[in-house]
């Protein structure tokens, strides 16, 4: 109990924000946090948990956000379908990624998974017929709890919550559970773990397959409130890395980790953008410098994240 | 008659992914370590032809004396500075190492240059050669020539020289080589140094034919990371020729599909490979599983 | 009936034959030394066994069901446990995890895989150590560990990769030990041990190993004397009549 009371702190001051905050612009920064930080948590998991890291993760929160979007614009149908419909791809797509993960190992893996994101950047791009190509689809308003056409904020607020809840309860099980052991054997030593009867490929496939789930939700409930979806953002290297940040910046492979993270990098982004997006794109780009100092600082020196350096502290 | 055409831009583009891709191939090979952030250093060489050419109207052939040795001396730094640390971590902690950089300099190039492409756009620039039915472009060719000498000169070096040796051994036997009297660091920085000077030649050869953006090097790292793997990580010989491989692909691919979906086949064959072969056609089957 | 019954493995590496027509049975509750000099393809015989190799040619049946071709995971499902020579102790985790992954694949229960991994932490003398991370115990701690870890999986035979290795003088009698309890226990055990003095002391039986081949399975005063072995380890000038 005593673990998990600061997320349950987080998460409950999360709620809580709407009740009290109007402003539009600060309800925006808290979706978007916890937004980016349900994204962090899902790659977390193959990563973290896992140990399989990979720089294309986009590819999932791509499919989701194209699944909702299309549902939306090409068959008139609820998003919420497109939730499932992208998560479904996604699973698909991540049973795939997972097969490559007992192939290829290091290097050869975090390559294979950025290049299959980039082809998927390329075919969204270019398969007018399917997409509109290169435009990207704008997603259509409809007013309604069913077509997720939502003006009020602060609904999207504990919609974006409830998300959040569900992956980081997804990591919790992965840190309790007997499968969660084994996992975290697998990620110390796959050969040591395959002795002690670990079934670790198929561990592996899991939670790559469950991650990409998560992460499609993710793609699709954020294309739902941006209102746009853009193959070229949407699939890049740059949001993948974005998930990874969240993760090692927060702690990898703790719970929490990812949220405050994202806490940190969408802060710090949402700042910078409003302080120099005035003066010319070309400053926008500090962030992200920052981002990549930070990434190089951080897997030197503090590799445990946050909650590890703040654990670390805190413990005897 | 197109197959002369399609041969000789082949050859062509071939020899610049064999300049990128074996300088990568040979970070991998010796010291094991992905370098995520290979393209950006292209970028920056690319950059300093276009600045030095807009400004101080120095012809990229010029600037191509420079780059050598500042490349070298850039290498030797990153690898000081940014490498060096986390050489014995673990791998993981290397691959966001090299993205970090990576993200870093791309960003530093878009806040100073912002975003806009640039082009050298030298008196020469659409000069072109004919041979044997075939048109070339004239600064291709130059850049093709030049790359096969500097690629040549690398093996040479490497086969031959007793430094060359030297690193070979490191890759070879890493723990070995220490216990020879091999100063591993010191290898380390001549390899990381000599792998980010190939990029640098690279660069500054690549400035009038294509244009220079800050993200223009994911492009190229993904077309050289095709050949690396191909070749087999590590061996250099065998990224050259997969290199003209992946060359080959890409413009028999633009003759066929379109220009639009060529880089979806370069990517399918790497994910082929990866599937298939991912010790590549020449390296050692099983060695990707260990990760070595 | 024998528990254990490995026939006529063979494993092939390009152009080295590791292991050539390996076969010999293991009875229960038998104490199995395996020996032989470096290279003779001990190490090697432990991974076709465990699942981590496939043999090109022949079988490995536990109880007369195949082992042969089952995933490392499988083949410990079915009752084989093993520790490597190069210790693999997961270093993230306590000492109390580690054993507790072991429980995990005969338990779904984690409270009750924890409290199993106590008592055999108890039993190898490591409880003290249980809730330190693995990464701070020493050599003789970590053998001990994966002693315990392998042996949290129940298995039928285990497997000991040279369990003496690399730890000092003081700690071997512990260790050995301990092996005596396993075995008195019931425990079926094939051991690769380069301590002559250790696995003549402890073995009923001696699979003496050279260049991937059988030369010499018996007691240990046999193959002790056995020329073979003598000239295996110390070289054909000096067999002794």
């Amino acid at each position: 109990m005593k673990a998990i009371a600061p997320a349950l702190v987080f998460f409950a001051l999360a709620g809580l924000v709407p009740l009290v905050v109007r402003d539009p612009f600060l309800l925006d920064s808290l979706i978007l946090i916890l937004l980016w930080g349900a994204a962090g948590a899902a790659w977390n998991i193959a990563g973290g948990y896992a140990g399989q890291v990979s720089l294309g993760h986009s590819m999932f929160f791509g499919l989701g956000a194209y699944a909702a979007a299309l549902a939306g614009t090409r068959w008139g149908l609820s998003p919420w379908i497109g939730v499932l419909v992208g998560a479904a791809a996604a699973t698909a797509t991540g049973f795939i990624i997972g097969y490559l993960s007992n192939r290829l190992r290091g290097p050869y893996f975090v390559l294979a998974t950025i290049a299959f994101s980039q082809v998927l950047l390329i075919g969204a791009s270019r398969w007018r017929g399917f997409t509109a190509g290169s435009e990207g689809i704008p997603v259509p308003f409809r007013a309604g709890f069913w077509t997720l056409g939502i003006a009020d904020k602060r609904i999207w607020v504990w919609i974006i919550l409830a998300l959040a809840v569900l992956v980081w309860l997804v990591e919790l099980y992965l840190e309790r559970s007997r499968r969660g052991y084994q996992l975290a054997a697998v990620r110390e030593d796959e050969d040591a773990a395959l002795s002690l009867g670990v079934p670790a490929r198929q561990l592996k496939v899991a939670a790559i397959a469950v991650s990409a789930a998560l992460t499609a939700v993710c793609g699709a409930l954020w294309a739902q409130y941006v209102g746009f979806v853009d193959p070229v953002y949407v699939f890049s290297v740059d949001i993948s890395i974005r998930f990874a940040l969240a993760a090692i910046l927060g702690g990898l492979g703790t719970a929490l980790g990812p949220f405050l993270g994202s806490v940190l990098v969408t802060t710090v982004e949402t700042y910078l953008r409003a302080q120099f997006g005035g003066i010319g794109a070309g400053f926008v780009g500090i962030y992200l410098i920052l981002y990549g100092v930070a990434l190089i600082v951080m897997v030197r020196f503090a590799p445990q994240g946050i909650v590890g350096w703040v654990g670390a502290r805190l413990r005897p | 008659m197109i197959l002369p055409q399609l041969i000789v831009s082949t050859i062509l583009l071939g020899g610049i992914y064999a300049l990128i891709a074996v300088g990568l191939t040979l970070i991998f090979g010796v010291m094991r370590v992905v370098n995520f952030a290979h393209g950006e250093f292209l970028m920056l060489a690319m950059y300093l032809a276009f600045w030095a050419f807009a400004l101080l109207h120095f012809d990229p052939y010029l600037t191509l004396v420079v780059s050598l040795p500042l490349f070298f001396v850039v290498g030797l730094a990153s690898y000081r500075f940014v490498m060096r640390p986390v050489i014995h971590a673990s791998h993981n902690v290397q691959v966001f190492t090299t993205v970090g950089l990576s993200i870093a300099l791309q960003n530093v190039a878009l806040v100073l240059w912002t975003g806009d492409s640039r082009f050298v756009r030298t008196d020469y620039y659409s000069m072109v050669v004919r041979l044997a039915g075939a048109v070339l472009n004239l600064a291709q060719l130059i850049a093709f020539a030049v790359a096969v000498v500097f690629t040549a000169a690398l093996f040479a070096f490497m086969r031959w020289s007793y430094t060359g040796k030297v690193m070979r051994a490191t890759a070879q036997d890493r723990d070995a080589s220490a216990l020879m009297g091999i100063d591993t660091d010191r290898v380390y920085a001549l390899t990381w140094a000599v792998g980010i000077t190939c990029v640098g030649v690279a660069g500054v050869l690549l400035s009038p034919i294509y244009p220079v953006y800050p993200t223009v090097g994911l492009q190229f790292v993904l077309i050289a990371y095709v050949a690396v793997v191909l070749g087999g990580l590590g061996d250099m010989a065998g990224a050259l020729i997969a290199a003209l491989v992946v060359a080959a692909v890409e413009v028999i691919g633009s003759y066929v599909v379109g220009t639009a979906w060529k880089e979806v086949l370069y990517l399918l064959l790497f994910i082929g490979i990866l599937v298939v072969r991912p010790a590549g056609l020449f390296g050692t089957r099983g060695a990707e599983a260990l990760g070595t | 009936m024998s528990l254990l019954s490995v026939a006529g493995v063979t494993k092939r590496f390009g152009g080295i034959t590791a292991n050539r027509g390996i076969s010999f049975d293991v009875a229960p509750g038998e104490l199995v030394g395996i020996i032989g000099p470096n290279g003779a393809g001990k190490s090697t015989l432990f991974e076709c066994i465990s699942g981590f190799y496939h043999p090109d040619e022949g079988e490995v049946r536990l109880d007369g069901r195949r082992l042969t071709g089952l995933s490392p995971d499988n083949v410990c499902r079915r009752g084989i446990a093993r520790t490597f020579q190069k210790l693999r102790p997961f270093s993230g985790l306590t000492v109390l995890d580690n054993v507790a992954v072991g429980a995990l694949t005969r338990t779904k229960d984690v409270r009750h895989a924890r409290e199993q991994a106590r008592e055999l932490l108890a039993r190898v003398g490591l409880s003290e150590k249980a809730d330190a991370y693995a990464r701070t115990l020493s050599t003789g701690q970590r053998k001990r560990l994966e002693l315990a870890r392998a042996l949290a999986t129940q298995p039928r035979v285990l497997l000991l990769d040279e369990v003496t290795a690399g730890v000092d003088q003081r700690t071997i009698p512990g260790l050995v030990q301990l092996v005596r309890d396993l075995h008195a226990g019931g425990l079926t055990l094939l051991v690769i041990e380069h301590n002559m003095r250790v696995i003549t002391a402890v073995a009923q039986r001696i699979v003496a190993l050279y260049l991937g081949e059988v030369i010499a399975d018996g007691t240990p005063d046999v193959v002790a004397r056995d020329r073979k072995v003598i000239e295996a380890y110390l070289g054909q000038a000096y067999h002794q009549p």
